[in-house]
């Protein structure tokens, strides 16, 4: 070292940049909760306490689970995985949100430990990064797992009081007799909001009141704008939430022209196809909260807009076969093609989209 | 007290996706005068302070030199040499290596006693001169690019076939006034200077690219308007900075990968070097500079100082005490090193100096996993994917770097500032280059 060094005040050396835009993770976690919480609290007006208690379960399971394992993290000298809650009480929240109403609380917590310990620890330690949505992944295997006792007859009884997925809606005709399943649902929906008094058909509660299915899905309308606040505000990726929810929207419109019923004019069933394949909580609250979760989805834009179009069409598909809360298993599989989609449609830097004449 | 700009201008840069950059540091000294700091009492020269090879020196231990006197850079040395000149008049005490500020490799450096701070063009006043004089003057003078690169001027202005100059007046660094000081303090100068780069080029489509709106600078913009010179006014951005992408912004010309402006007929100059231009027609070797110094110490100062001067001098003489910081950073806050120690000097690329506490926090200093939320391809002003060439990097896949075009990043720093995992993206991207070259990959 020079004469001149060993005088001077050292500097702590560090590379360029030097300030940072101070939008951290875990900020990005707490708005997402804070955002999530109005919907909560939507639901919790439209469905009751019930919802409450599923909200309460989940976010309650993925506590427990964060702090028993970064105690035991700690325990061992390990820095911990998560430095703060923010990122499980977001899963948590999820959870609560996407469980349908009458399911039993025993699933919710099955459900919340699986995506906490299994898709969001142990994924994670193991795999590079995330490849499969923690909630949707666990929530599919509890539902097939499920599916294969509702088919042996096990617990029926459970089964039928709901729980992931509703054996009872098989029965219905998703093509040709979609009006009627409409009106089927007339009766679990209600025909008259409380406190305002303002009737509504079945088609207008998925818009504004729906007490049925999942919880996120209570005020479809809260869900829209909240949700496209956060796409905005938090930069979610938004190519997925419109490539989604435009697929599914045009193929609302598709189905209805497809399969019309004498009774109803073109413009009615396109308004209720809409109601139904858009609004429902397992596409409207998954497409924002669920599709655009960035680990396991794609990064280049053009096959974010391939990831939205994928799992309309796989949705779709589930919708019209009676499967109605196969959206989660449609994300899943799609969560699979993201290391393929990642390699194609790379756009073109700078200085690529103009040929180099060669002097 | 001369006039300043408009305080209405934004409080923030917008990039691509709508991320914002906060310019307060630049806006806390906009209105801030120049102010010259006097020589040091030893002045630290380095022989190396452009793109190119080191200068090689012409003087030794005990010579005596004056102000501007040139004390390094041989004339059969290769064409990207640039000299370098004494900045004080005095004697030569030690020509000795040390660590380069920027590099960090051993580089040679002039040692001068100063004995005389008084200045005096070195050189005779260039009067109408042929081109190619006006280039061995710009040569002589030791000119370089002052916008960061330190590009050798007379290599750029030496292209051929060039029908566009475009002035690059954008400072679109978050934490630099200088440029806009310039503009308002020192205008004809700086256009006399302009006028002499499109004379070398042979060109007189010249654009002046700024960011101030209409009547910020009213001086500078009259003599524009007089020199029919045109003004392009440019959206309030970072990245519009690099001298690619303001080629597309201003003549909507893209730039081919691997190619420079010259290819699609264009030269960019720093409004800086322009006014270095313009002051070595007048006999004034570069030896010094404006430069912004900003901490929370001092606020942001606009400063005049001699390149070798050590940065503890500049400290003191704005009352402040080198150990009151924790980091200095070296030119743009967005690109550039920090110096190891207090001893460093000034050099001719030292655009700004911006000091840290220890109180500010270095907000990068809790690394968190990537949770590929896609901000930083969504900002890159070129649009590569940094995540992706992350992973790639890591994992020395060169097929996978190539396909993702590594060799496009401009090394702008903005994928690590939007990351809100703090990752430093940018020291990846570099080893990723390396790996595509077959270069020694240094470690993180």
């Amino acid at each position: 070292m020079l004469e001149e060094e060993k005088k001077a005040r050292p500097y702590k050396v560090v590379n360029p940049p030097h300030v940072h835009i101070g939008l951290d993770k875990n900020e990005l976690m707490l708005k997402t909760f804070l955002l999530m919480s109005i919907i909560a609290y939507a639901s919790v007006m439209v469905m009751g306490l019930q919802a409450l208690f599923h909200i309460l379960v989940a976010l309650g399971t993925v506590l427990v689970v964060y702090n028993s394992v970064t105690a035991y993290q700690r325990w061992k000298g390990v820095k911990p995985t998560y430095d703060s809650p923010g990122s499980p009480l977001v899963a948590g929240m999820i959870v609560g949100l996407a469980m349908p109403l009458e399911s039993p609380y025993l699933v919710t917590v099955v459900v919340a430990f699986m995506t906490m310990f299994v898709f969001k620890y142990i994924q994670g330690k193991y795999l590079d990064h995330k490849y499969l949505n923690p909630v949707a992944t666990s929530k599919s295997i509890v539902l097939l797992a499920l599916y294969g006792v509702a088919t042996l007859n096990v617990f029926e009884g459970a089964l039928q009081g709901g729980m992931l997925f509703h054996p009872h809606h098989y029965q219905h005709n998703m093509m040709g007799g979609f009006a009627d399943m409409m009106g089927f649902f007339e009766s679990a929906f209600v025909d008259t909001i409380p406190f305002f008094g303002i009737e509504i058909s079945a088609t207008q509660a998925h818009f504004f009141w729906q007490p049925h299915g999942w919880i996120g899905s209570g005020m479809g309308i809260v869900v829209l704008v909240v949700g496209s606040i956060a796409v905005y505000w938090l930069r979610y990726k938004w190519r997925i939430v419109v490539s989604t929810l435009g697929t599914m929207t045009i193929l609302a419109i598709v189905a209805a022209l497809v399969w019309q019923n004498g009774d109803i004019s073109t413009a009615d069933m396109i308004t209720m196809r809409i109601a139904f394949h858009v609004f429902s909580g397992s596409i409207l609250f998954m497409a924002f909260f669920m599709a655009t979760e960035p680990q396991s989805t794609p990064m280049p834009e053009f096959s974010q807009f391939l990831f939205g179009v994928g799992l309309a069409v796989l949705t779709f598909v589930f919708q019209l076969n009676g499967f109605l809360g196969g959206s989660i298993i449609a994300l899943v599989i799609m969560n699979m093609t993201t290391p393929l989609l990642d390699r194609i449609v790379i756009k073109k830097p700078y200085g690529h989209r103009v040929k180099s004449v060669v002097d | 007290m001369m006039k300043g700009p408009r305080k209405d201008h934004e409080h923030h840069f917008k990039e691509q996706g709508g991320f914002e950059v906060d310019i307060s540091m630049k806006k806390e000294s906009i209105d801030d005068e120049f102010t010259e700091v006097p020589p040091a009492d030893e002045m630290m020269v380095f022989l190396s302070q452009h793109i190119g090879p080191e200068a090689e020196p012409l003087v030794k231990k005990g010579d005596g030199v004056k102000y501007g006197e040139k004390i390094a850079g041989k004339e059969e040395q290769d064409h990207m040499m640039v000299p370098v000149h004494s900045p004080v008049t005095g004697t030569v005490q030690q020509i000795k290596d040390m660590p380069h500020p920027i590099s960090g490799e051993k580089g040679r450096v002039v040692i001068i006693k100063t004995e005389e701070s008084k200045k005096c063009p070195f050189y005779e006043p260039l009067g109408p001169a042929s081109k190619q004089a006006l280039l061995d003057r710009v040569r002589e003078a030791g000119v370089v690019g002052l916008g960061g690169a330190s590009f050798p001027t007379h290599v750029k202005l030496s292209e051929k076939g060039i029908d566009h100059l475009i002035i690059n007046a954008k400072e679109s660094d978050p934490n630099l006034a200088c440029d806009v000081r310039l503009m308002i303090e020192r205008p004809k100068e700086m256009i006399d200077g302009i006028k002499i780069m499109g004379k070398i080029l042979g060109t007189e489509d010249i654009t002046f690219a700024t960011r101030t709106k209409e009547g910020e600078t009213p001086r500078f913009e009259k003599l524009l308007k007089k020199s029919d010179i045109n003004i392009a006014r440019i959206r309030p951005n970072y990245s519009v900075g690099s001298e690619r992408l303001l080629v597309k912004e201003v003549l909507d010309k893209e730039v081919p990968s691997g190619r420079f402006p010259p290819y699609v007929g264009a030269v960019v100059h720093n409004v800086a070097t322009a006014l270095a231009v313009s002051r070595a027609m007048e006999g004034e070797s570069l030896v010094s500079r404006g430069l912004t110094l900003y901490s929370k110490k001092t606020g942001g100062k606009n400063l005049w100082v001699r390149m070798g001067t050590p940065i503890e001098h500049i400290l003191r003489y704005l009352g402040a005490s080198p150990s009151d910081f924790e980091r200095i950073a070296l030119g743009s806050i967005m690109m550039g090193p920090t110096v190891p120690n207090t001893s460093y000097p000034v050099l001719k690329a030292t655009s700004g100096l911006t000091a840290f506490t220890s109180s500010e926090r270095y907000p990068y200093k809790k690394q968190l996993a990537c949770i590929r939320c896609g901000y930083c391809n969504t900002v890159c002003p070129v649009d590569i994917y940094p995540q992706q060439l992350m992973m790639a990097a890591k994992k020395g896949d060169v097929k996978r770097l190539k396909e993702l075009h590594i060799e496009d990043c401009i090394d702008c720093g903005l994928c690590s500032y939007v990351c809100p995992s703090y990752i430093k993206l940018t020291p990846h991207l570099r080893r990723g280059q390396a790996h595509v070259k077959g270069d020694a990959v240094e470690d993180l």
